[in-house]
This record gives C-alpha cells, sequence and structure tokens, in this order.
C-alpha cells in the first residue's frame, strides 16, 4: 500500500479524529482526513526537498557564509507553510469554495468547466490531466509574480522574498502572509475556472513548490543551454534575486517554465551566478524576527497605498484649480 | 475443461447477464480518489477501477435493479453503472449529490446535499427536481418511514434530525438530538440515529424528534445496519475502532467487535461475511460475525459506499426501512 496513505490513515486515526472529537466538530473527520494526507504530502516533501537540496548546496555552493543564522528564519517559513497552511487552505479551503461554487453553478443549469469534459478523451488521463493543470497554472504564477513587481504596494510585500541575502532552498517560503493569501486566492481562482478537482489542486501546488524550492538553492547548478529553456534552473531564478534585479523591474520570473519569460520577453538567460538581496529594503526584512519582518512589510504596504492616494488627490486638486 | 469453464463462466458473468447466476461482485467508492473499485467476490480481487470525476460518496440501485448510482459530490453528477458489468451507462448532473436514497415505494429519490446545504427530493422516474428544502447544516444520512411518506435526515453541522415530508417538501419538524449525528435507520416504529459527536445510539420518536432512549455503543457511534435475517444490529463506532453488535428487539448491546482504520459502510454476504470499508486503512474488511475475525482486501483511498451485487434487487442493508 501506498506508504502516504498509510501514514496519513494513522494521522487521522490517531491524532485529528481523537482531537475532533475533543473539540465536538466530528462533522469535520471526512475533511479532517484530506488535512492529513496533505499534512504527510507536505511533510514527505520537506524532507524530499531536503534529501535533493542539502547535498547540491553543500557539493556546489554558489556562496559561502561565515554563519548562516539568517537562513533559520527560512525554515520556520517553510515548516509552518508547508504542513501547516498549506494542506489547510489548498484543501480544506479550497473544497468548500469548490463544492459550493460549482453546485450553485449546477443549479442554475450550468455545467462547470472541467478540462476533462472540454478536451474529450481525457477523462481518467489523470497523469495527462495533472501535467496541463500544472502548466496552466504555472502560467498563472508567471503573471502573479510580475504583478507583484509591477504594483508598489505588492512590490512591498514580496520585497520581503527578496531581502535574503543569504538565499537557499526554504527561501521559497518567505513570503507576507498577505502575499501568500493573494498567491492562493489567485492560483485558486484558476483552478475554479478550470475545474481542478479537490484532491488535486493540493498536490500540483505541492510539486510546483518543490520545484520552485529547488531553483531557489544557493547551488551552481544549470541545466545547460538548451534544459534551461525547458524548466527553471536555480542559475535563473538566481538571476531574478539579484541585487540589480530586485524592485518594479526585473527579469526571469517564472516559476517552473521559463517558456512564459521567453514569450513576454524578460527572460535574461545571460547573467551568473549573483549576489542575492534587495539593496533598497529597510534591515528588518532582511534579518528581523518572523514578526518584524511581517510587520515591516504591512507598513511599507500601507505607506504605499497612502503615498498613491495623496498622489492621486493632489492631481484632482491640480485640475480643481485649472479649472 | 477448465477453459470451458473459464468460457461459461465468462459468458454468464460478463456476457448474458440476464440468463445465468451473474459474477458476484462488491462495488466500493473510493471518496479520496474519483473511482469505484469492482472486486470479484470468488477470487477477493480488483477487477476493475472505474473512474467517475471528482469525490463519490454514496450509491443507490435503481429500483427496478438495472443501474446503480454513483453520486460525485464535487462533481455534480450521478453516474450509472450496471451492476453486473460494471459498465458506466450514463451520467446526469445533479448538484451536490452526497447521500442519495431511494423511496421504499420506490416513487422518490432523496439527495443529502452536505456541502450545499440542501435535501432535494427527486422523482425517482423522471429524475426531476419536486422539492429541494434548505437544510442548515450539512445534511448526511437518509432514511424513510416505511410508507415513504416521510424522510428522516441527519444535520450533522447544527446536531439535528430533520423530518420532511415526502410528497409536499414541507418540513415536519428539525429538533436537535446529539453531537454530529450520522447515520439513520428505521426500526419497529422509532428512528435510530448514530450520535457520532458521543457514543451512543439515539431512539427518536417519529412524530415530534424527541430523544426517548440512548443506547451506549462506543465512542464516535456512526452508521446502523440491519442483517438480511433481521436478528442483529450492526453499529460501527468511528472513534472507538469497533463495530458493536446489538439486539434490534431489545436494543442490548450482546458484545463489540474491534476494527482499526475507521469502519463505516457494511454489506453482507451470502457466505455470512459482513464487508466493511474501513475509511483510513484503504481496504475493505471480510468480518467474521460469529469470531470477530477479519481478512483485507486493498481498494483506493477512503473507501466509503459499498453494494454487493448478491442481492441484486436489493439496495444496501441500511437504505432499506425496516418495519
Ligand atoms: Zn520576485
Ligand atoms: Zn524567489
Amino acid at each position: 500500500m501506498d506508504p502516504f496513505d498509510t501514514a496519513a490513515g494513522w494521522l487521522q486515526e490517531h491524532f485529528v479524529i481523537p482531537l475532533l472529537y475533543q473539540l465536538d466538530m466530528m462533522q469535520w473527520e471526512d475533511v479532517g482526513y484530506g488535512w492529513a494526507l496533505f499534512a504527510v504530502y507536505g511533510v514527505a516533501q520537506v524532507f524530499i526537498t531536503l534529501a535533493i537540496c542539502l547535498p547540491l548546496e553543500r557539493w556546489r555552493p554558489v556562496e559561502t557564509w561565515p554563519d548562516a543564522k539568517a537562513v533559520t528564519i527560512d525554515v520556520v517559513y517553510t515548516l509552518i507553510n508547508r504542513i501547516g497552511v498549506l494542506p489547510l487552505v489548498t484543501f480544506v479551503l479550497f473544497y468548500q469554495v469548490q463544492v459550493w461554487l460549482t453546485g450553485t453553478l449546477t443549479d442554475h443549469g450550468i455545467v462547470p468547466p472541467t478540462l476533462e469534459l472540454l478536451i474529450p478523451g481525457l477523462l481518467g488521463h489523470q497523469i495527462l490531466t495533472f501535467v496541463l493543470y500544472a502548466i496552466i497554472l504555472d502560467f498563472g504564477e508567471y503573471w502573479r509574480h510580475r504583478l507583484s513587481h509591477m504594483f508598489g504596494w505588492w512590490w512591498a510585500l514580496h520585497s520581503l522574498h527578496h531581502a535574503q541575502r543569504q538565499m537557499t532552498f526554504w527561501s521559497d517560503d518567505r513570503n507576507h502572509v498577505i502575499d501568500e493569501v493573494i498567491s492562493f486566492l489567485w492560483s485558486a481562482a484558476i483552478a475554479l475556472l478550470i475545474g481542478i478537482p479537490p484532491l488535486q489542486f493540493p498536490l500540483l501546488i505541492l510539486v510546483l513548490r518543490f520545484l520552485e524550492s529547488l531553483s531557489h538553492a544557493n547551488a551552481r547548478v544549470s541545466f545547460g543551454r538548451a534544459g534551461n529553456r525547458v524548466l527553471i534552473s536555480p542559475r535563473f531564478h538566481r538571476a531574478h534575486h539579484g541585487v540589480l534585479a530586485a524592485g518594479q523591474q526585473s527579469c526571469n520570473y517564472g516559476a517552473i517554465l521559463p517558456v512564459w519569460d521567453i514569450v513576454f520577453r524578460t527572460a535574461d538567460f545571460g547573467r551568473e551566478y549573483v549576489r542575492t538581496g534587495d539593496p533598497s529594503g529597510e534591515e528588518a526584512l532582511h534579518t528581523g524576527t518572523w514578526w518584524q519582518q511581517q510587520s515591516a512589510g504591512w507598513r511599507r504596504m500601507v505607506a504605499m497605498l497612502r503615498r498613491k492616494r495623496s498622489k492621486s488627490a493632489r492631481s484632482r486638486a491640480g485640475t480643481d484649480l485649472a479649472a | 475443461m477448465k477453459k470451458l469453464l473459464l468460457a461459461l463462466s465468462l459468458v454468464s458473468g460478463g456476457l448474458l447477464p440476464g440468463l445465468a447466476a451473474a459474477r458476484p461482485l462488491a462495488f466500493v467508492i473510493n471518496s479520496a480518489e474519483a473511482s469505484v473499485s469492482m472486486i470479484d467476490m470468488d477470487t477477493k480481487e480488483e477487477v476493475k477501477r472505474i473512474p467517475v470525476l471528482r469525490e463519490p460518496h454514496h450509491m443507490a440501485l435503481t429500483p427496478d435493479g438495472k443501474s446503480l448510482l454513483i453520486g460525485d459530490t464535487a462533481g455534480n453528477a450521478v453516474f450509472f453503472l450496471d451492476p453486473v458489468t460494471g459498465d458506466v451507462q450514463r451520467r446526469a448532473t445533479i448538484s451536490d449529490p452526497y447521500q442519495l436514497q431511494y423511496s421504499p415505494d420506490s416513487k422518490w429519490m432523496v439527495v443529502a446535499g452536505l456541502a450545499r446545504n440542501q435535501i432535494d427530493i427527486y422523482d425517482a422516474a423522471t429524475l426531476t427536481l419536486a422539492h429541494r428544502i434548505p437544510a442548515s447544516s450539512m445534511p448526511s444520512h437518509i432514511n424513510f418511514s416505511p410508507d415513504s411518506s416521510v424522510t428522516y435526515v441527519s444535520l450533522q453541522g447544527t446536531d439535528a434530525l430533520m423530518a420532511i415530508d415526502v410528497h409536499t417538501g414541507a418540513v415536519l419538524w428539525n429538533t436537535k438530538i446529539g453531537k454530529s449525528p450520522a447515520g439513520v435507520l428505521w426500526l419497529d416504529g422509532k428512528i435510530l440515529v448514530g450520535i457520532m459527536g458521543a457514543d451512543y445510539v439515539a431512539v427518536v420518536n417519529p412524530a415530534n424528534g424527541a430523544v426517548e432512549r440512548k443506547i451506549v455503543t462506543a465512542k464516535g457511534a456512526h452508521n446502523l445496519f440491519i442483517s438480511p435475517d433481521s436478528h442483529t444490529l450492526y453499529v460501527c463506532n468511528r472513534v472507538d475502532g469497533s463495530i458493536s453488535v446489538l439486539d434490534p428487539k431489545t436494543l442490548a448491546v450482546r458484545g463489540r467487535i474491534a476494527m482499526s482504520g475507521g469502519p463505516d459502510d457494511m454489506d453482507f454476504a451470502p457466505d455470512g461475511k459482513i464487508w466493511v470499508t474501513r475509511r483510513w486503512a484503504h481496504t475493505v474488511a471480510l468480518l467474521d460475525p460469529a469470531t470477530g475475525q477479519f481478512t483485507t482486501i486493498e481498494t483506493g483511498r477512503s473507501p466509503h459506499g459499498i453494494w454487493l451485487n448478491t442481492h441484486p434487487n436489493q439496495p444496501a442493508p441500511t437504505r432499506v426501512s425496516a418495519k
């Protein structure tokens, strides 16, 4: 039997169910099982990432640091996100929303679109459908990331991700909570549009996030001239994190496939293994505690929104005067 | 000779279903895998895995015995399977079919939409919606009065049981009966309900919803099944990991069989074995009720609804309102 299923079953029987029973929440037992399953996948994913990335980083590090204290916070981000938060939102929350939405549409005589029904012959071909879903989500991810650099308030949040000067495979989950929420809503909206099954969505997110972890690794790893154009390598994503690329004008926004950067002309394959970080960001974003980083992000976002509003108010006053 | 026998059994089992005894098959719904496992009851092997759309939970046999309906909740679909071959006959669009059950007089089909908080009453012959009853919240298990005039549905989210006039769709009463109520069974003029958030079966007065007795089984009392000879009542206990054996006349507890893995639905084989789905163990158990010993057959993830085609004109035992 699938060891993940066995582990999830064990977690459900010995942890989730007794807990739900204690809390008078037994009606959530089925949903609880979904959480258990994806928490197990989350743990496995962290271990697989470790097993692959740690040797890579030891073998060919881009940078070596006298002490790697700044990395610890990224480990915290990763564990919270992959084991706790992601299974909860990508399964429990997404599931509720999807069932409600598709049911409502069905009631109004609209059969919600699903990829399997749009493309005949796809039903039953789970792996192929899975790959198609992944490609579509990755396309969405490219634009979300690109927009998060473009808008000032959004960049104020996303700059937390870029603030890391000791970038490792742990850095993928280093994000502002609000940025993470937007990111979830964004991919969930796409998932609803193309009808990703509630049990596949969290799995897709896990696979995508695993590849994204790899691309953050502190390792001199490149997939070669051709390979770099097929799959995003640590070298490619490091260029995006380079000190010169921090800010509203950047390059290499892609998460998994470089094709979107190539098509939309934002790819830069030329940069070698550059130094990472955001020189314009404040120190709290670099070396603060989890809480300090989060509040700094929040403060910066509010300031950007205020500045925007006063700017538009000023320009309105200007036109008033002219009139 | 062997070949001839094989050919004969193929003919009788697959090609000429009406003529000879059909191949004994167990249909097991894999809720967390969007599929139905078809198991040969003689060889104990899974012969086919039938893909559905999203998330199936329960099934119902049409009154004429010609189709086995698989309710796909998140897929908002009902799949019609041939109970002899497992072939998909057709698919109908139906909103959130979590539980589905025909009335004893075969005129109605009641569907509980757990995610959308609705109870739908369909005309059984045409599958046109006759009544929709908003049911907050989480309607889960269904049963009927033997004269088919009233349907009783447990509401897991609000700890209640709801009685609905099947002909008019009017709510007769909606009464709190215990934490997270699950399985519902009409027995000798009373309604029995498994109280999953506690450790007992509530004996409810069908006239007003008053709880008259509490029969303690074990933690997480979930679903109730009556044996084909009507001599034994089985109650599975979700949190405790067991099946309680009761006398259906006196409701005295005769004993308890330990079964881990979240025992859920069950059906009775001609050889006296009870087939039980184990939700978190990804297996179906073949339980010998005399000894409490069981063997298992692997299924897909989260096996839920089960039906054996060895009683070709009868739905699963919990679906029948015992008189
Ligand atoms: Zn970025
Ligand atoms: Zn990054």
